[in-house]
């Protein structure tokens, strides 16, 4: 009777430790690369695009080439919205053929905005704002 | 002090180096360069873009290694999503 009930225990133990152990190191791998794209964060963007960052959870980037555009990235990953006077009048979508850490992603898509908004238009697939397209799924499922 | 920063799945991957030691021609200091060098031009070949950024200036992109950067950050190849 006693063998019997170790002897589950035993069983049961050896059949949820491995996805245990595989969650665990996914979470520690994504949880470790997050926070040094935060870090990465705190040393590309200034004091006021990072303070606007953590409180209104997007970061606006003027356009270099119209005075009246403006991109804003979401902080989560998502698609960037184009905003012309103050409407917002289309979404891009852009990723990176292996995935990124959400602060990489918000670094990313800055970069390219700013050092060649031409080639990110280009690259980008355009969407009128509001059409629903399948959520990224998490970083830690990418593993 | 230059730094390469490689966008990644872990964060971003980095190497140092000292290029005013390196201009001297510090065996160590001329390997992190050369390093740093391998590793811009094996991205380039990959697709990746590379910027000259700082926290106060717009960044500019740029073609070739410059080991006088302050900092350079590299973004993997990018697809319309």
């Amino acid at each position: 009777m006693v063998t019997g009930s170790v002897a589950s225990w035993i069983g049961l133990l050896l059949a949820t430790a491995p996805p245990a152990i595989i969650l665990t190191a996914a979470w520690l791998r994504t949880s470790f690369a997050e926070r040094r794209s935060y870090r990465m964060l705190r040393d590309v963007l200034s004091e006021p695009e990072y303070h606007q960052l953590v409180k209104q959870d997007y970061l606006e980037v003027p356009s270099p080439s119209l005075p009246e555009r403006v991109y804003r990235i979401p902080r989560q990953p998502g698609r960037v919205a184009v905003y012309e006077h103050g409407e917002r009048v289309m979404e891009l979508c852009l990723q990176p053929v292996k995935p990124l850490p959400p602060g990489d992603l918000v670094v990313m898509h800055k970069l390219l905005i700013q050092a060649n908004e031409e080639a990110y238009l280009k690259t980008a697939n355009h969407f009128r704002p509001g059409i629903y397209t399948f959520p990224a799924p998490p970083l830690m499922l990418w593993y | 002090m230059g730094m390469l920063r490689v966008l990644s799945q872990r964060g971003d991957d980095t190497v140092t180096w000292n290029s005013e030691k390196a201009e001297q021609g510090d065996p160590e200091a001329v390997a992190a360069v050369r390093e740093a060098e391998r590793i811009f031009a094996e991205t380039r070949a990959r697709g990746g873009t590379a910027y000259v950024v700082g926290r106060e200036r717009p960044p500019v992109q740029i073609e070739q290694f410059d080991p006088q950067a302050d900092q350079i950050v590299m973004v993997p190849r990018v697809i319309g999503g």
